[in-house]
C-alpha cells in the first residue's frame, strides 16, 4: 500500500482531534466543551501542524505537492473540478445556515451566588447573633434537637415541598412552571457552600429581598417572613441539613 | 471425586434456596425498617397511623390516601378488590402524576419501597384476612391502536356515557363534573384526558384500560358496565343508530326490539350468573359477552390514547420560546382557519403559594399561546382547558362558592434594555410596573388594559386603547382572541417591536375552584417575539462568499500554474 502523503497525514490528524474535541470529549465528562475553547484548542493544534511542516524546506514542498497537484496537473482534472465545485458550494450552505438561524431569547446571566446583606434581619428586628441559635442544642440536648429538626420538617412539608420537593432536589409538582428552577437541596454545591444565615436570609427575604447586584434574578421565592416565625426558619434550616446529610460552613470558615 | 459432587451438589442446593428464602421474603409480615421509612418519608402527608391527615394533608388535594379504610384507587384488579403488593410498589416507585404524590424510586431502594408496602398493608385489617391474592384485570386480547379502532373507540365512549364526566373532547368538561365528589367528601374532578401526563396512574394504554375495567375506587370513576351488553360491536353500533332515530319504519322498529332483547337476555344470564343458577349454555354465552366487552373497552381505550399527544409538551423556554409569525395580510380572526398552521408555544402553570389568599390545588395546566402579526397589528390566540364555564359569582349548596373564570396576561411596561436588566417582580410588579390584558369571561369581546404595581395593587389604565378582543368557550376549552396595534400613544403601554424579545406572563382563575383576586394560577417570566422577516441578506451573502471562495481558488491555481512555468 503507497503510504499516504504528509498532507493526508495532517488532515487527518486535524480532523480527528476535532471530532475527539467536539464528540468524544464531551461524552467521557457528561458536559459538552463551550465551541470556544474548542476553538482555541484546534488553533493550537494548526499551529503545530504548520511548525511541523516548516521545519524544513523538504517537508513543506512535500505537504504542499498534492495540493499544487492537484490544482495543476493535467491528469488531476476530474480531482479539480469536484473541488472547484464543492468548496464553493459548502460555503454557500455554510453561511446561509448561519444567517438563517433564529434568534434565541437573551440568556440570564445571574450569579449562582448572591452577595447577601451586612445586616441579618427578621421582618425589622436586626438579629446579632448569626448562627442557629438551636444548633448548639445538637451536642447539648438531642432530644430537643430532635423535637427543632421534627418542627423543621413541618414546617417543610406544609410550606416548601410544593416546589422544592418531597425528596428536597427542587422537583416539587410545583417546579414545573418555575424558570429558573427552585433550588436542589441534595446538590453537594448548595448546603455545602453556605451558612445557615445565609439561609435565614434567603428564607425570611425571598426573591424580592434578593440584591441589585447580579440581576436578573427572577425568583419565585416568597418572603416567608410573613408566613413563618423566626423559630421555624431556624428549624427548616436545620431540618434541611439533617435530611440530606450535607453540613452547612461553619461561622468564620 | 464422588465426595467433590456430593459437596459441589450441596452447595447448589443450598444457594437456590437461599435464592428461594431471600425471594420469598420479599414482603414479610410486619416489618421495622418498613415503620422507619414510612414515618421518614411518608407520615407528613399520610399520618403516623396512615389515616391520611399528616400536616401537609390539609392543603392538599386529591387528598394523600387514608390507608385504613382499605380503598386503592389505581390497582391493576377488579373492582371491589384490594391492590396486588405490586400495585403499591409500583405507585410508591413512580408516583401519581399531578398529585403531590412524587416518585420515590430516585429516593428509597427497592428493599426499602417492599418493606413500605408491607408496612402499609398493616393499617388495614382486610389485607390479613384476604388469604388468596386479589384477582388481577387480564390484559388479554389487548386490540392494536389504529385509526379503525379509535373510531370505534369514539362511538363506544358516546355509547357508555364517558362524555357525562369527561366531555365530548374529554377535557373533563362533562355536564356531571362540577358534582362530582370524591369517597371522603372532597371535590374530584374527571380527567381531563388530553392532558395524559396528569393521569393518576400512567398513560399506557395498559394503564387506561386498567382504569377503564377495574374503576378508580373512592373516585366517581365506576367499575365500568357494558352499556350494550350481550351485542357485538356492529350489532351496538346499529343499536346506537336505530335509538337516535326520530322516526322508525315498522322493519327498522323489529330490527330494534330484537337488539333490545338479546340485551335483555345477556342482562337475565348475567344476574343468574351472580346467583349461580346459570347452565353451561349460559355460562358459554356469558363469556363470549364479556369477550365482546373487552373489546369494546380496548377500543375506548385507544380512542381515550389518541385525544392527548404523546408526552406533555416542553414549556416555551430558550429555542421554544413564542415566535409571532409575520404575515402581509389583515391577522386572522378567532375561528380563522390559518391558526391551524402554527404550533403553539406551551405555559406551564402552577398555584400561587405566596400572596395569602393561596392557590395549593390548581386546576388548570397550562395555557397555549399562537400570535400572528403584520406591519401595524399583532394578534394572539390564548388558549386554556377549564371543565366549566363560570361567567358570574354564585353560591351553591353542594360545592360552595364559585367566582368568575378569568385571564390576565402580563408584559412589563417597559422592556429590559440588556440581558442583566432586572425584570419587574414576576407576580404582577412590583417597584417597576407591568402592563395587563385583563379578560373576563362574563365580557368575552373586551380586553382591560391594567397597570401593577404589585399583586394587590392594580388600576385600570385611564385611558383604555383600541383593543380587539373576542372569547369563545367549547368543550371545556377557553379560546381568546386578541388584537392590538404594535405602538401606541398611552406611555403605560408595551411598545412592541419586531426582532425584540418581550417578556410575558400569565395568571388564570379557575371560578368553579374558588379562584378569584391572589388565589389563581399563575406563570414565571417567559418570552415572546415578533419573529423578524428572514432578512433578505441571506439570499445576498451566501452567494458572494461562494463566488469569493471561487475566485480565491481560481487566483490560487493561476499563482502556482504562473510560478511552476
Amino acid at each position: 500500500m503507497r503510504k499516504p502523503s504528509l498532507f493526508t497525514i495532517c488532515f487527518v490528524i486535524f480532523i480527528a482531534s476535532w471530532i475527539f474535541l467536539r464528540y468524544i470529549v464531551g461524552s467521557l465528562i457528561s458536559v459538552p466543551i463551550p465551541n470556544s475553547v474548542i476553538v482555541m484548542y484546534m488553533a493550537l493544534i494548526l499551529i503545530a501542524i504548520l511548525v511541523h511542516i516548516s521545519v524544513e524546506d523538504s517537508r513543506l514542498s512535500e505537504f504542499l505537492r498534492p495540493i499544487i497537484e492537484t490544482l495543476v496537473d493535467e491528469n488531476k482534472k476530474v480531482r479539480r473540478i469536484v473541488l472547484v465545485v464543492l468548496i464553493p458550494l459548502f460555503m454557500l450552505g455554510y453561511t446561509y445556515t448561519n444567517i438563517a438561524q433564529k434568534a434565541g431569547p437573551p440568556g440570564d446571566p445571574r450569579d449562582a451566588h448572591p452577595s447577601p446583606p451586612l445586616e441579618l434581619t427578621y421582618k425589622d428586628e436586626v438579629i446579632e447573633d448569626v448562627e442557629n441559635p438551636y444548633r448548639h442544642l445538637e451536642k447539648d440536648n438531642p432530644e430537643e434537637f430532635k423535637s427543632h429538626v421534627e418542627n423543621g420538617r413541618r414546617v417543610y412539608y406544609d410550606n416548601c415541598f410544593y416546589c422544592h420537593g418531597d425528596h428536597l432536589d427542587g422537583q416539587g409538582h410545583f417546579a414545573s412552571a418555575l424558570n429558573p428552577l427552585p433550588a436542589n437541596f441534595q446538590d453537594p454545591g448548595i448546603i455545602p457552600n453556605f451558612q445557615e444565615s445565609f439561609f435565614f436570609w434567603r428564607i425570611s427575604k425571598g426573591g424580592p429581598g434578593l440584591p441589585k447586584e447580579g440581576t436578573p434574578w427572577n425568583s419565585a421565592m416568597p418572603i416567608w417572613e410573613d408566613h413563618l416565625e423566626k423559630e421555624e426558619i431556624w428549624d427548616v434550616i436545620l431540618f434541611l441539613s439533617e435530611y440530606t446529610g450535607y453540613s452547612y460552613r461553619e461561622v468564620g470558615h | 471425586m464422588r465426595t467433590s459432587i456430593f459437596v459441589l451438589s450441596i452447595i447448589i442446593f443450598l444457594l437456590f434456596s437461599v435464592i428461594f428464602i431471600s425471594y420469598a421474603q420479599e414482603a414479610p409480615e410486619v416489618s421495622e425498617r418498613g415503620k422507619e421509612v414510612y414515618e421518614e418519608s411518608c407520615a407528613h402527608c399520610h399520618g403516623v397511623e396512615g389515616r391520611g391527615d399528616g400536616s401537609a394533608a390539609k392543603n392538599l388535594l386529591p387528598q394523600p390516601r387514608d390507608f385504613t379504610g382499605g380503598i386503592y384507587k389505581i390497582r391493576s384488579t377488579a373492582s371491589g378488590e384490594l391492590p396486588t403488593d405490586k400495585d403499591l410498589f409500583d405507585i410508591i416507585s413512580k408516583g401519581m402524576p399531578g398529585s403531590s404524590m412524587p416518585e420515590w424510586e430516585s429516593a428509597l431502594s427497592a428493599d426499602d419501597r417492599w418493606e413500605v408496602v408491607s408496612y402499609i398493608k398493616t393499617f388495614y385489617e382486610g389485607f390479613k384476612e384476604n388469604e388468596s391474592p386479589p384477582k388481577e384485570i387480564s390484559l388479554d386480547g389487548k386490540i392494536p391502536y389504529s385509526e379503525e379502532s379509535v373510531e370505534i373507540g369514539k362511538f363506544f365512549y358516546t355509547q357508555f356515557a364517558c362524555f357525562e364526566c369527561h366531555g365530548n373532547a374529554g377535557r373533563g368538561d362533562g355536564t356531571s363534573a362540577p358534582t362530582l365528589q370524591d369517597e371522603w367528601g372532597f371535590k374530584s374532578w374527571p380527567a381531563n384526558l388530553t392532558e395524559n401526563w396528569n393521569f393518576r396512574g400512567g398513560s399506557s394504554t395498559e394503564d387506561i384500560y386498567k382504569r377503564f375495567i377495574g374503576g378508580i375506587a373512592g373516585s366517581a370513576m365506576p367499575m365500568f358496565e357494558d352499556a350494550s351488553f350481550g351485542l357485538t360491536i356492529e350489532e351496538a353500533q346499529r343499536y346506537g343508530q336505530l335509538e337516535n332515530k326520530v322516526e322508525m319504519t315498522d322493519t327498522e322498529d323489529e330490527e330494534f326490539n330484537t337488539l333490545d332483547e338479546k340485551m335483555g337476555n345477556a342482562y337475565d344470564i348475567l344476574d343468574m350468573m351472580t346467583e349461580g343458577l346459570a347452565n353451561e349454555e349460559q355460562k358459554q354465552k356469558h363469556a363470549e359477552a364479556m369477550k365482546i366487552f373487552q373489546e369494546k373497552s380496548w377500543h375506548i381505550t385507544n380512542y381515550v390514547k389518541s385525544l392527548a399527544p404523546e408526552k406533555r409538551p416542553e414549556p416555551a423556554i430558550g429555542k421554544n420560546a413564542l415566535r409571532s409569525q409575520y404575515t402581509v395580510d389583515t391577522l386572522p380572526t378567532i375561528d380563522d382557519a390559518a391558526w391551524g398552521t402554527l404550533e403553539a408555544s406551551y405555559f406551564p402553570l402552577v398555584g400561587q403559594i405566596i400572596v395569602e389568599p393561596r392557590q395549593f390545588n390548581p386546576t388548570i395546566d397550562s395555557v397555549n399561546v399562537k400570535s400572528f402579526y403584520n406591519d401595524t397589528e399583532v394578534a394572539f390566540l390564548f388558549i386554556w382547558d377549564d371543565r366549566t364555564n363560570n361567567t358570574e359569582e354564585q353560591e351553591n349548596e353542594d360545592f360552595g362558592k364559585t367566582y368568575e373564570d378569568a385571564i390576565a396576561i402580563q408584559f412589563p411596561v417597559k422592556i429590559p434594555q440588556d440581558p442583566t436588566a432586572p425584570k419587574p417582580y414576576f407576580l404582577w410588579g412590583g417597584k417597576k410596573a407591568v402592563y395587563l390584558w385583563q379578560w373576563k369571561a362574563s365580557a368575552v369581546n373586551s380586553v382591560t388594559e391594567l397597570t401593577a404595581k404589585g399583586i394587590t395593587n392594580a388600576e385600570v389604565q385611564e385611558v383604555q386603547g383600541d383593543i380587539q378582543a373576542e372569547g369563545k368557550y367549547t368543550d371545556g376549552q377557553y379560546r381568546l382572541w386578541v388584537k392590538r396595534a404594535l405602538k401606541t400613544d398611552d406611555k403605560k403601554d408595551l411598545q412592541i417591536e419586531p426582532g425584540v424579545f418581550v417578556p410575558i406572563a400569565f395568571s388564570v382563575w379557575d371560578g368553579a375552584n374558588g379562584d378569584i383576586d391572589t388565589k389563581r394560577v399563575i406563570s414565571s417570566w417567559y418570552s415572546f417575539v415578533l419573529e423578524p422577516v428572514p432578512s433578505s441578506r441571506r439570499f445576498i451573502y451566501p452567494p458572494i462568499v461562494a463566488l469569493l471562495s471561487l475566485g480565491i481558488l481560481v487566483g490560487l491555481r493561476g499563482f502556482v500554474y504562473r510560478r511552476n512555468s
